[in-house]
């Protein structure tokens, strides 16, 4: 019988296994889709560290997103700092910036919690419409690509852009996958089942909460950086809350709290706008009643779903088990 | 050494703790009983910072602890299982034991290591299970199990991060006998490096494991004495046993 954990792995397998094979089929408007798929598959991996296992729904991760993004901005063209450098620099600022946040937010619960990041993500917003030194709401343009021709990586070619950006993802999903295995992953899980029995024990679950939050800032952070290195531009419309609630709905549908659900969730969002909104102008609508149907069937999602299938497949192969005994 | 010293709390104009006073030495088996409301919990929540009180000092091992957050209690070495239980449904008996054990080999900051590589925690996990009976059921999720099993794993959870002082809160309600004398037991065979303060509606286990018992009524400590002296004592007769003992 199939376990629950060997279903997750053959999922993410033929996640990963389906981006490549796209990738390698494809011409240029399929390049530009898995980096747009990538980026978000990151933020939403980042999101599903705090909602979906440590139980702290962020509306603000748009703004720490966009904060990243920002950051490199400032760092390669106001600065004239090496992207490399850049980079490095903008991860580290949006995690100090997530950390400052959570000391505030997880303060409060529940819906609260969830306003709260929404208002601190709209101060987000304001900020980097109104701020001219970084474009207003023109946005920034002329943002760089990591040099990689030192080791003959050209990432100004969007076939290897695209290709680079499969395998970030595959890299931080290895590392949060590791995380979750080890203590500290599984204390916060501890604290997204039962945080009164947990400080019962004895763990200070305001310093995991924070330490949470700061680490999938530094994920969002990475992202907005991939996004900036991606389409070049930037506009304060990243940190908007609209993204926020988008990059929500993706690990809602792929599966809350499992990691590779966000990555599909990611995937199938960000086909749907491309390839529905060329068929329909209801694409949103459509998106809705899909979300609907996964909230109504409370099965977390599409791997929910998929694990769902998996014990129905095992409780019809019992019997037939038992009898052969 | 615990020790509560004119110990207050009220909700609103319900005054629940009534200047409680208690010393709780090292290796002692306290019992404390009283009628339904007594605030018996309400001093449990108390001691280990669930709940603020209005006045009052409660000193662990001369350290007062009466404003520290529950966390750091229970890191100083004050432990509790709940009235009601208080367990991570949604995972194995493993996993909630491992929870504790985790606590136990203070390991809640590795990050770098596979929980499943960590054999000292697997092995404290084990080591509970075994003492409160559950070894034959650790790889079942919790909420599949009766409700009997779910209170041993509750006293489980308060066990396994090794206390100074273990505070259990009505451990047998609801249990099979089998599981409670199971229960009471084990509470007579703990080390007596540890100090247990339980509450405990069935007189027969509280005469059975008790040095001392504490009677509380309306929030107000109405006898604290040996076993004998509660026996015998009128007041305690006539407010809570109802005569009905013996
Ligand atoms: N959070 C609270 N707010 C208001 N009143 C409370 C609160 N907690 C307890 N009480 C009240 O305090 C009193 C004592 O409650 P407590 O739970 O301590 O009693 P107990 O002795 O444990 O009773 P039992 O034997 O039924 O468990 C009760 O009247 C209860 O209604
Ligand atoms: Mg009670």
């Amino acid at each position: 019988m199939m376990t629950s954990e060997r279903l997750r792995q053959l999922i993410t397998f033929v996640t990963f296994a389906a981006l490549v094979g796209y990738w390698s089929t494809t011409g240029y408007f399929g390049y530009e889709l898995i980096a747009e798929i990538a980026v978000f598959a990151i933020l939403a991996m980042s999101l599903d560290l705090v909602a979906g296992y440590t139980g702290l729904v962020s509306l603000g991760h748009g703004a720490l997103f966009g904060f990243g993004a920002y950051m490199f901005g400032l760092f390669t063209v106001k600065l004239g700092i090496a992207p490399a450098t850049g980079m490095a620099a903008a991860i580290v600022a949006t995690t100090i910036c997530a950390l400052l946040v959570a000391m505030v937010v997880v303060r409060v619960h529940g819906i609260f919690f969830i306003m709260i990041t929404l208002a601190i993500g709209e101060m987000g917003y304001e900020f980097f419409f109104k701020y001219r030194y970084l474009g207003g709401d023109d946005g920034l343009v002329g943002l760089p690509r990591l040099d990689l021709s030192g080791i003959g990586v050209n990432l100004s070619d969007p076939s290897v852009f695209a290709l680079a950006m499969i395998v970030v993802t595959l890299c931080v999903f290895l590392v949060l996958a590791y995380l979750l295995r080890t203590p500290y992953g599984r204390v916060l899980t501890g604290i997204h089942e039962n945080p009164q029995r947990m400080r019962a024990l004895g763990f200070p679950i305001r310093a995991y909460r924070i330490s949470a939050f700061a680490l999938s800032g530094a994920i969002a952070g990475l992202a907005g950086t991939l996004t900036a290195q991606h389409t070049q531009f930037i506009t304060p419309q990243l940190l908007h809350w609209t993204t926020s609630g988008e990059v929500l709905v993706m690990i809602i549908l792929g599966g809350l709290g499992s990691l590779v659900g966000p990555i599909i969730g990611a995937a199938i969002v960000t086909l749907l706008r491309h390839e529905l909104s060329s068929y329909t102008d209801y694409w949103g609508f459509w998106l809705g009643v899909f979300l609907i149907i996964v909230v109504v069937s409370r099965k977390d999602g599409i791997v929910g779903w998929l694990d769902y299938l998996r014990q129905l497949v095992a409780e019809r192969r019992r019997p037939e088990t038992a009898e052969e005994a | 050494m615990l020790s509560v010293e004119a110990l207050e709390k009220s909700f609103g104009a319900l005054q629940v703790t009534n200047q409680v006073s208690l010393q709780v030495p090292t290796g002692i088996r306290h019992a404390i009983i009283g009628p339904n409301g007594a605030g018996k919990t309400t001093l449990f929540n108390l001691l280990t910072g669930e709940l603020r009180p209005t006045a009052g000092r409660i000193v662990l091992d001369d350290l007062d602890i009466t404003h520290l957050t529950p966390d750091r209690r229970a890191r100083l070495g004050l432990s509790r299982s709940f009235q009601r239980n208080n367990l991570f449904t949604g995972l194995t008996v493993r996993q909630n034991l491992a929870m504790a054990a985790i606590v136990h080999e203070r390991r809640g900051r590795c990050f770098w290591r596979p929980l499943a590589g960590l054999s000292t925690i697997a092995e404290r996990t084990e080591e509970i299970a075994d003492i409160v009976g559950i070894a034959d059921v650790l790889e079942r999720p919790v909420r599949e199990l009766s409700y009997g099993i779910q209170r041993q794993i509750e006293v489980g959870l308060a066990l396994a991060t090794a206390p100074k002082v273990l505070l259990l809160d009505e451990p047998t309600s609801g249990m099979s006998p089998e599981e409670s004398g199971r229960i009471m037991h084990l509470i007579t065979e703990l080390p007596r490096e540890l100090a247990v303060v339980i509450i405990e509606h069935d007189m027969h286990l509280v005469f059975e494991v008790a040095d001392r018992i504490t009677v509380l009524n309306y929030g107000k400590v109405l006898l604290d004495g040996t076993p004998e002296e509660v026996r015998s004592s009128d007041v305690v007769q006539e407010t809570y046993l109802g005569g009905g003992l013996d």
